[in-house]
Order: C-alpha cells, then sequence, then structure tokens
C-alpha cells in the first residue's frame, strides 16, 4: 500500500501527553508528527526526522513564510515508539483542536499532529508593537497542537462584552472568534521618558479563550 | 538518606559526625548547626593519581567536604535539583552536574571513549561532553542537576533509547553509550532536521533527560 501524503486510509493517530509539565511525549505507531526544529530531547523505538520545506502547507505556505519573516523551522518526525519533546524548560500546554483555529506565536509552538495544517496569518501593526512580526501562525483542523510558555501558562476567556487586554510580551496563543487591536496606553509621560513600562496592550474582543504566560519577552511596547 | 527535598530546586542535607558529604564548591545557600566546608584539593577521592586524572580528564569540578553536625541547604544556578539512590548501583553524570553527593559513594573518573571506538572519540567532540565522565558506585544518594527538570526512561534489552547529546543529563546501570548518527544529504545542504546526533543508549538501566538542550 502506497503510504504519501495524501494518503487518507485509517490510521493509528499520534497520542499527546505530558511526560511532567516541561516535557511532551508522543507516542507514535508508524504515523508522523510535525515539531520544532532540534525540539526532540529522547526516543524510544525507531524514528526518522526530517526537517520540512518552508515549514507551512504547501509551495503557497513557503513562499508567504519566506516572505513574511514567521520562520519555524519545522522537522517531521516519524516512525514507531514515543518520542519527548521539550523546548528550553519551558512548560508544555497541550490544546485540543476540534475544527477551529489556533493563532500562536511561531516561538510557542512546540508540536502539531499531522492532520493539522499550519499556515501564516496577517496580524499588521498589532505583531509589530509586540515584537512578534507582522504575521502569526494559524494551525488549523482537528487534533493535538503544543504550545510552550515561559512558565505556566493562564487561559483567559473572552466573551461580548469583557473585552480583554494582554501585554503583547505575555501573550502566547488565543483560540475562537477573536478579533485584537493594538491599543496605546501612552500619554505625555511616556514620551519624556517616563513611562509606566505599559505603553502597549493588545486587546481582544469577540468570544474565544487567551493563552498568556507569567512571564514577558522583550518587546517593543515593553521599552517605552 | 541525607537528602530532603525543599522544593524543586533546593535540597537540604543533614550532617553528622564521621559522614562526610561532598559538593560543589559554592553550592551552599545556608545551613544551621555547626558544619565546617572544606575545599577539596583532591577534587574528590581517590588520591593523587584520581587527581591528576581528572584534570587530564577535565572533570575536576572543584568540590569541599561537608563535615560536622548540622543541616545544609544546597542549590545551585537556579536548576532543578534530582535525587537519586544508589543501592550498590553506578551512576554516570557530567561533574558540573553533580550538585552534592554523599561519602560513602566511590568516586571515580571513567573514560568514555573507549565505547564505540572512533564514534567514541567523535562523541565527545560533537556533544562537548568530553571523552571523560564521573562515576559514582556504592549505596548513597546523590543530588543531579538539569535544566528543567528530569525525566527517567528506562532502558531495557532489545528497547535502546536515543537521547539529544544537549539533553542527556546521567545514566545508571548496565547501559552501553553510543553516538549514532542521522547525518543524511540534507545537513550537508544545511537543510538538516536539527537532530543529527543521538546518544543511543542500549543494555539495562536508566537514563535521565533534562527539558532542555541547554548545557550546564
Amino acid at each position: 500500500m502506497p503510504r504519501g501524503r495524501h494518503d487518507r486510509y485509517i490510521r493509528p493517530v499520534a497520542q499527546f501527553r505530558l511526560q511532567g509539565s516541561r516535557v511532551l511525549a508522543v507516542d507514535m505507531a508508524g504515523d508522523s508528527v510535525k515539531a520544532r526544529n532540534g525540539s526532540m530531547v529522547a526516543y524510544t523505538g525507531q524514528m526518522n526526522f526530517k526537517k520540512l520545506t518552508g515549514g507551512g502547507d504547501g509551495l503557497r505556505g513557503m513562499v508567504a513564510r519566506r516572505l513574511t519573516g514567521e520562520q519555524m523551522t519545522v522537522m517531521e518526525a516519524k516512525g514507531q515508539g514515543t518520542c519527548y519533546f521539550a523546548d528550553q524548560a519551558t512548560e508544555v500546554n497541550l490544546v485540543r483542536l476540534n475544527g477551529e483555529a489556533l493563532y500562536v506565536e511561531a516561538d510557542n509552538l512546540l508540536c502539531t499532529e499531522a492532520t493539522l495544517h499550519t499556515g501564516t496569518s496577517f496580524t499588521g501593526l498589532n505583531g509589530m508593537a509586540s515584537g512578534n512580526g507582522l504575521f502569526t501562525t494559524k494551525v488549523e483542523g482537528t487534533g493535538w497542537a503544543a504550545l510552550t510558555s515561559n512558565g505556566p501558562a493562564i487561559i483567559l476567556r473572552v466573551t461580548q462584552g469583557t473585552p480583554l487586554r494582554v501585554d503583547p510580551g505575555a501573550y502566547v496563543a488565543h483560540t475562537g472568534n477573536l478579533s485584537r487591536h493594538l491599543k496605546s496606553g501612552a500619554g505625555w509621560t511616556t514620551l519624556i521618558g517616563e513611562g509606566g513600562g505599559e505603553a502597549m496592550q493588545v486587546e481582544f474582543t469577540g468570544e474565544g479563550l487567551v493563552y498568556v504566560q507569567p512571564s514577558e519577552k522583550a518587546t517593543f511596547g515593553g521599552d517605552v | 538518606m541525607p537528602f530532603t527535598r525543599i522544593n524543586g530546586k533546593m535540597v537540604e542535607a543533614a550532617v553528622f559526625p564521621g559522614q562526610q558529604l561532598f559538593s560543589q564548591r559554592g553550592a551552599m545557600i545556608a545551613y544551621t548547626g555547626d558544619v565546617t566546608f572544606k575545599p577539596n584539593l583532591m577534587g574528590g577521592q581517590g588520591g593523587v593519581m584520581s587527581m591528576i586524572g581528572r584534570r587530564v580528564a577535565n572533570e575536576d569540578t572543584p568540590l569541599m567536604t561537608v563535615e560536622g553536625r548540622g543541616s545544609v541547604l544546597f542549590g545551585h544556578g537556579g536548576h532543578h535539583v534530582h535525587l537519586i539512590d544508589l543501592a550498590g548501583d553506578t551512576l554516570y553524570v557530567e561533574a558540573d552536574r553533580l550538585l552534592a553527593f554523599e561519602g560513602s559513594l566511590q568516586q571515580s573518573t571513567m573514560f568514555m571513549g573507549a565505547q564505540g571506538g572512533v564514534m567514541g572519540i567523535v562523541r565527545g567532540q560533537v556533544t562537548g561532553q568530553g571523552l571523560f565522565t564521573t562515576k559514582l558506585t556504592g549505596h548513597g544518594s546523590v543530588a543531579v542537576m538539569a535544566h528543567g527538570g528530569v525525566i527517567e526512561l528506562p532502558i531495557a534489552q532489545g528497547q535502546p533509547v536515543h537521547v539529544d547529546p544537549q539533553a542527556y543529563v546521567a545514566h545508571r546501570g548496565d547501559v552501553r553509550n553510543k553516538l549514532s548518527t542521522a547525518l543524511g544529504w540534507r545537513d550537508m545542504i544545511g537543510r538538516g532536521s536539527g537532530e543529527a546526533f543521538q546518544l543511543e543508549l542500549s543494555g539495562q538501566g536508566t537514563v535521565y533527560v533534562q527539558a532542555s538542550e541547554e548545557k550546564l
């Protein structure tokens, strides 16, 4: 039986589980997962690692990635056994997707099931200020995804009428039907260098979940 | 066992007269009671020849001897600490990952290059682990440091475990250690998956792996 990319027969599905809070264990039986390049820490059984060209799906994804700088070098891990992934001792969060889309910073995406599609989406100025670039990674489909966060992430629910503002450096990911806008809290004190360090925030409105980490990466907004 | 876990990054050691502890120099955080810390010129046990051996092997992480009566808190660099109990078996660990261990354990240096022929020599160069490693044998407990906590993976006959050399912390038991490569044409043209080198551990025992690719 030929096994190709478009092989859609009944096939075993990779099982994601956490080994402690910082290591992701994936049980595989001949199937594959996509993971950040070099994030494997150990495996049992037989595994092969192959860098995926471009990382996105298809030629368009590849070109998009080249242009956008949302470069997450991705490898495909395929084989039989258990593979363990970790990234710089960051906490791992498992997210189950049932057809919805997950938007995540490329730096925070550790591993996705092969059934999920990854692409890039334009965030505009929001991303610029947060130091995340103009584009973010969009994960779609049905299956498991593993995110990393610096410290245990909290999940905040956003509903109609209760918008959420997040520090751009602490933002990790979001799901659901959310729109995001950049809000500036900068006043005249910021201009003379006496800002409170919270000059930029990202506001989420709509319905969905936002993942926030208890740590702030260096951002443009955090400096002023 | 003299060590008690305070939290993920600190251990408390009870010290009694006649029972020595060895610890990495400077790893003491606080102590109570009447405890003395002596720099260990020999860098451990085994006399002068052993000291020279360690110097040559670059496994001469400065150790200190802890003696007296009281209790001592150990921690270093904010790294996670993992306690390992030895009951007559052997632990192989890099010297700079050793936080503290009981004086009842025999310390020696082992040449790792001998395992696996030429690849053994290459192993040290590629993994940055050097050709030598520290070996602890006997009855007692060891506190080992790792970045981001440790998971234990069992190794059984016919079920080898492959470990990223940077994430490898220590191993125990009757384990053979070999560098395996998955170098292909992709790596040659700079399109590697970042997993070109792996340590293959086979035999019977346990390997300790940290949740990070950061060396200490």
